[in-house]
């Protein structure tokens, strides 16, 4: 009977062991983004994006020579999963760093937990309070362009380029709608500019008449769009339906498929602010995009860019400072310059924004075409 | 300006006339179980998706799915009777309070349920009731084709439920039952039967809301979860509860409220307006603007 029992301790002790010696070898990057729920398809995007990264670093040879290993959670596109899934993947799984979560409301809730455990977090979120100036954590970083660059960058290019005059505002009722209204006002003013009509839309909404007739009345030259996708595409179809033909320039929600593909043939001739689009005709864009199509089958989407990029500066990162110390890993991020992604030129703010990487394209049926770059 | 305040009330009544067919369902249901089904606007969803299945991703021919899609909401209808009511309500002795707290966490259930399936992406519905983009004009005022046919639908509906309840056995049963159970099971009417009927033609009636809805609120979650259940619910309350016709009149009193609110007031006050007026007609005149059918 006892060598019985002397057999599975062996195997145990072994198993132990090489599981050590297998821990030593990789680096564990964990990553938290909505697979189920409502932001069900952005996870998928990020994470298609984040681990054609992950397999092009560890096929060079990883990092340091070691292997990238993702712990992947589902934080569901819910704040009080996402507190869950985030102590896991940092108290438990212990990952050098954390990508994610991507959704504003979902990062404030846990970057308390980065804070406490001395760990980086790379998130796509893009709500102007998750900045360093609001926020003072210094472990939080951010791979997009916020919204107030974004915003900022609508109305120069309806100013500067469109020529508008006389701009109405469409906004919805959340954080991400209303903050943009206030950066939008206060950046029209700069020019000396006064919206003349400035309409809400609440989500969920299906009826537009009023708001459009509203701004008819108002005489509006130009409508800033600041509302989430289906409320962007009930307004853009009944402006059509109307007659009110003006420009209409969009936030980033009127720039992805989820708002073209609603509005149909109503979305063509719409501009809008976006982060990325796979027809940018950047070659290393290009590049990107090719290798997602042939491993994927299909194009990649905004926010995935920003994890691919997030995954480069990792590397960049760790192979400058030469170890996988985190204070030393997020003192780097903190002087972070001189890579080249996707988005351009990636270096870091005093907001703690890596990218201020703004697009303006126009919607023309089937695809998007490049107007500006930010 | 009169063409406005025109466009504005024609716009006004087509989304009205949308929240009165979501009332037509919770009245029809008041009216032959004495109930309130909180999952009543699941059926909407459910309508809404598995008629885009039919028709869009298996491409049935439109009348198939139409059919299919309403015949399998009004058996999800027998289901919650079974399921929820008979096994689980009535067996642990529950009432009223137990079917509204079932329902309304049925309803999240069969939210989450398409997410898990569908995804939670809304899809944009097939043109098959015409273009948005081109609508019919008369003089400036434009009228969407979408509107027309859900004018032709409700009217159908209400005149056929009128007809059905008031002229056919099987209506005047279902009424009876509704009244008394024990009596009308007493002259001989199969209660059993027609519980089970009542449940099928409300969760029917609605899923065809769900579809004739969906044009406008696209085939999204939003039908099931959002707030159109409500201003339904409203339009039902405000009509009276036991009249399809008056839930249908609710509808467009909303609709047109909403509408000149926003025209007059703010767009932000938009919503305010629905719950003003479901407020005032449960203090005022909570018998409704009609009276019993």
């Amino acid at each position: 009977m006892r060598k019985f029992r002397v057999i599975p301790l062996v195997i145990l002790l072994i198993a132990l062991f090489a599981g050590s010696v297998f821990a030593q070898e990789t680096v564990k990057f964990g990553l938290v983004a909505p697979f189920t729920g409502l932001g069900s398809i952005l996870g998928d995007y990020i994470k298609e994006a984040m681990m054609l990264a992950v397999d092009e670093i560890n096929a060079q040879g990883g990092i340091l020579g070691r292997q990238i290993e993702v712990i992947v959670y589902d934080d569901e596109a819910s704040p009080a999963t996402a507190i869950n899934v985030v102590k896991r993947v940092i108290e438990n799984d212990k990952v050098l760093v954390c990508f994610g979560p991507n959704m504003s409301s979902s990062v404030l809730g846990v970057h308390q937990v980065a804070l406490e455990n001395e760990t980086p977090m790379l998130v796509g979120a893009t709500s102007p309070s998750l900045g360093f100036d609001q926020l003072g954590n210094p472990w939080v970083f951010r791979l997009r362009a916020d919204d107030t660059v974004r915003v900022e960058n609508q109305a120069e290019y309806a100013v500067k380029v469109l020529g508008v005059k006389r701009p109405g505002i469409i906004y919805g009722t959340t954080d991400y709608c209303t903050s943009a209204r206030d950066v939008i006002i206060k950046k029209f003013a700069e020019y000396g500019i006064e919206p003349v009509a400035i309409e809400q839309i609440r989500e969920g909404d299906k009826d537009a008449t009023g708001q459009v007739l509203n701004m008819i009345r108002a005489g509006v030259d130009s409508v800033m769009g600041l509302t989430h996708e289906s409320e962007a595409a009930v307004f853009v179809r009944q402006m059509r339906q109307m007659g009110l033909d003006v420009p209409i320039v969009g936030f980033t929600a009127w720039g992805v498929p989820a708002f073209t593909d609603l509005a149909g043939e109503a979305a063509i001739g719409v501009i809008a602010v976006q982060s990325f689009t796979p027809e940018d005709p950047n070659p290393v864009v290009q590049e990107f995009v090719q290798k997602y199509v042939d491993r994927y089958g299909r194009l990649p989407s905004d926010p995935g860019q920003a994890y691919y990029d997030g995954v480069y500066v990792m590397k960049e990162v760790i192979e400058r400072v030469g170890s996988f110390d985190k204070h030393a890993i997020r003192e780097a991020l903190e002087n972070f310059s001189g890579y080249v992604g996707l988005q351009g030129e990636l270096v870091n703010d005093e907001k703690h924004n890596l990218s201020r990487f703004t697009l303006i394209s126009e919607f023309l049926g089937d695809s998007w075409k490049i107007i500006q770059k930010y | 300006m009169f063409h406005m305040v025109l466009q504005n009330s024609i716009a006004g009544m087509a989304i009205g006339l949308l929240y009165g067919i979501i009332g037509i369902g919770v009245c029809l249901f008041w009216q032959t179980t004495g109930l309130i089904n909180f999952a009543h606007i699941s059926s909407a969803m459910l309508g809404a998706y598995l008629f885009y299945t039919f028709n869009v991703m298996w491409n049935f021919p439109i009348v198939v799915s139409f059919a299919l899609a309403i015949a399998l909401v009004a058996c999800y209808g027998i289901f919650i009777l079974r399921g929820v009511v008979h096994k689980q309500i009535m067996k642990r002795r529950g009432g009223r309070l137990e079917f509204i707290v079932a329902t309304m966490l049925l309803n999240t259930f069969m939210v989450n349920l398409v997410i898990v399936i569908w995804g939670g992406v809304p899809y944009p519905f097939p043109r098959i009731f015409g273009s948005p983009m081109r609508p019919l004009r008369i003089g400036r005022v434009a009228v969407q084709h979408h509107s027309l046919w859900v004018l032709l639908f409700v009217t159908a509906l209400v005149i056929g439920l009128n007809y059905f309840f008031k002229r056919t056995l099987t209506g005047k049963a279902l009424r009876a039952t509704a009244q008394n159970r024990d009596t009308a099971s007493l002259m001989g009417v199969e209660v059993e039967k027609m519980t089970s009927l009542s449940f099928a033609l409300s969760t029917g009636i609605t899923a065809l809301a769900g579809i004739l809805l969906a044009p406008i609120y696209f085939v999204s979650v939003e039908l099931g979860g959002g707030i159109i259940g409500i201003k339904g619910f409203a339009s039902a309350v405000i009509g009276g509860l036991t009249n399809p016709f008056g839930a249908l009149i609710g509808g467009l009193l909303i609709g047109l409220a909403e509408n000149f609110a926003v025209f007059y007031i703010s767009s932000s006050y938009r919503d305010v307006i629905t719950f003003v007026l479901l407020v005032f007609f449960l203090v005022a005149r909570p018998q409704g603007l009609f009276k019993r059918m």
